[in-house]
């Protein structure tokens, strides 16, 4: 299936941290905004799509039964087929895969896949705290939020703890991570945060769950995300600048080791990375940029890893040997990340990688443009399983020739 | 309408009865596979190392060590009755009869808590219906 289909068009809200005198706008006004830039960039309308593909991700807070269906309904499209993105952060990659494979079996030519939250308007359980009642219940939540699990952050940090007692690594190199992501994010104007800071200014930043500080942690945001993807036949008639799935690895529910005591320190990327990388034939070498799902600066490193770009356990030498600015030798997460960018809920956070890769493939990332772009990568990574780190760990590569 | 609590507290079924009851009685089961032996946390539907539904609740040692811990010095995403609670030492317990579990430690000093330290359950009731293991370190 290598280059067999292409993205012609993305599209991407700005974000709004829901402050006093913002106007609040509901997850379906965001589909619909990012969808109307993603079709303007493909030159395309909402009525292309009647008698092809739809895909919409989850929503936490407005979501009802038949949402995708509900969503076709709220846009005016009659799609033959509706995708469902319920893998988390790893929802647009999941529906890039879905919709590939629609594609490639000649069911559909294409597909628009939208993606929106407002998790800053979340009716709560518990005042000020965004916890929807999908948080709340069934047996994961029951054997989390009584034994005093705190969210990602704390469950994170546990993995952070068991990374560094077994393998090397400083919380300069992580930090590494978290200035570059700002840095870029100063060079885009979508971001949420453009502020720079400095390495110092990370490591003095609060412990809000040791080790993991305030400064490595994603800021959640209002806003949506929108892309459409083709075949390739039918892209080339569309635009000069297809951009081409190349290939694609996906793990979901992997354990290293034994599934009731596993190593929590590897993900499923070490699995779904080969895949994509011998589907799409390249190297490690040939891949010219990374766009992890960054919503941590550890989980970057972790993915990095698990890309098989270091050996296990040397991620943070390999960070501290790298250039990780867009014009260096190792571009990470060129757009800020969601560390700066910020997070449009836990099911869209994901389509910031992929949206940043086709910009920088497209040639279209401005001050923050990787030279000569022609193969990137960009991860999904999807929820929390229990005492691990990551449910699905998504590895695409994209570039610019099938 | 949901009634606004301090703690959350679980919804309890059938599946998961058998921890929350013998917890409240100062006791730590697990379900045990009839099958492959497997101790497994929390409750599965099935076997997830063989895929028996021949799972059986089976008296567990109180007894484990850390596998790795946090530090939790806010309450996000959870209820804001932990407030008073904070910092909270929460954990990843590997259980001696090979399952793992999150839970807290106390009465350890944060600067004190060790992956590996051994630590011993003792249990609090969260409600008329439930209690939970809670961990401390072993003399």
């Amino acid at each position: 299936m290598r280059g067999e289909v292409a993205i012609i068009g993305c599209g991407r809200t700005p974000y709004s941290r829901a402050k006093p005198g913002e106007p609040v706008r509901t997850v379906d006004d965001y589909i619909a905004w990012a969808a109307e830039l993603a079709l303007k960039q493909a030159g395309m309308s909402k009525n292309d799509f009647n008698g092809q593909g739809l895909g919409v991700s989850h929503a936490e807070v407005a979501h009802t039964v038949n949402w995708s269906a509900a969503t076709a309904e709220n846009l005016g499209i009659s799609p033959q087929v509706l995708i469902r993105g319920d893998q988390g952060g790893a929802s647009a990659a999941a529906m890039l895969i879905r919709a590939a494979a629609m594609i490639h079996s000649g069911i559909v030519d294409r597909v628009l896949v939208v993606g929106a939250d407002t998790p800053l308007n979340m009716p709560s359980i518990a005042p000020g705290l965004p916890l929807s009642p999908e948080r709340t219940r069934g047996v994961y939540w029951d054997f989390q939020g009584p034994f005093g699990v705190m969210g990602a952050t704390a469950q994170f940090a546990l993995v952070l703890t068991r990374y560094m007692h077994q393998y090397k690594l400083k919380f300069e190199q992580l930090g590494k991570i978290a200035v570059s992501n700002r840095s870029h994010a100063s060079l885009n104007p979508d971001a949420i945060y453009r502020t720079p800071f400095t390495l110092d200014e990370y490591m003095h930043s609060r412990v809000l769950s040791d080790p993991i500080r305030l400064l490595d942690c994603v800021p959640i945001v209002n806003g949506g995300l929108a892309y459409i993807v083709t075949s390739a036949k039918t892209a080339r008639t569309l635009t000069d600048r297809p951009v081409y799935l190349r290939g694609f690895g996906e793990s979901n529910n992997y354990y290293h080791g034994p599934r009731s005591l596993p190593d929590i320190t590897t993900t499923g990327f070490s699995q779904s990375a080969p895949q994509a990388m011998a589907m799409a034939g390249v190297q490690h070498k040939d891949i010219q940029f990374l766009q992890p799902y960054d919503d941590y600066p550890f989980i970057s490193m972790m993915t990095i890893e698990d890309f098989g770009f270091c050996k296990k356990g040397e991620g943070g030498q390999f960070i501290e040997e790298r250039n990780l600015s867009f014009d260096g030798d190792f571009p990470l997460s060129t757009d800020g990340g969601q560390l700066s960018g910020g997070q449009p809920g836990g099911a869209n956070g994901g389509f910031m990688p992929l949206v940043e890769a086709v910009r920088q493939l497209r040639g279209e990332s401005g001050p923050r443009q990787v030279k000569d772009a022609q193969i990137g990568a960009a991860c999904g990574f999807g929820g929390i399983p229990y005492g691990r780190p990551g449910r699905s760990c998504i590895s695409l590569i994209l570039g610019t020739e099938p | 309408m949901t009634e606004f609590v301090d703690k959350p507290l679980p919804a309890i079924t059938d599946l998961t009865r058998p921890f929350w009851t013998a917890a409240k009685h100062g006791k730590l089961v697990l379900q045990k596979c009839g099958q492959c032996a497997t101790f497994n946390f929390h409750p599965k539907p099935w076997c997830i190392e063989c895929g028996s539904r021949q799972l059986v609740w089976t008296d567990a040692k109180p007894h484990g060590a850390v596998y790795s811990f946090t530090i939790s010095r806010g309450v996000a995403m959870n209820f804001p009755g932990w407030e008073r609670d904070l910092p909270i030492l929460l954990c990843l317990v590997d259980l001696d009869d090979g399952a793992r579990m999150y839970a807290q430690v106390t009465d350890c000093e944060p600067e004190d808590l060790k992956i590996g330290m051994r630590v011993d359950a003792y249990f609090e009731a969260i409600s008329d219906e439930a209690g939970i293991p809670k961990f401390r370190p072993s003399p």
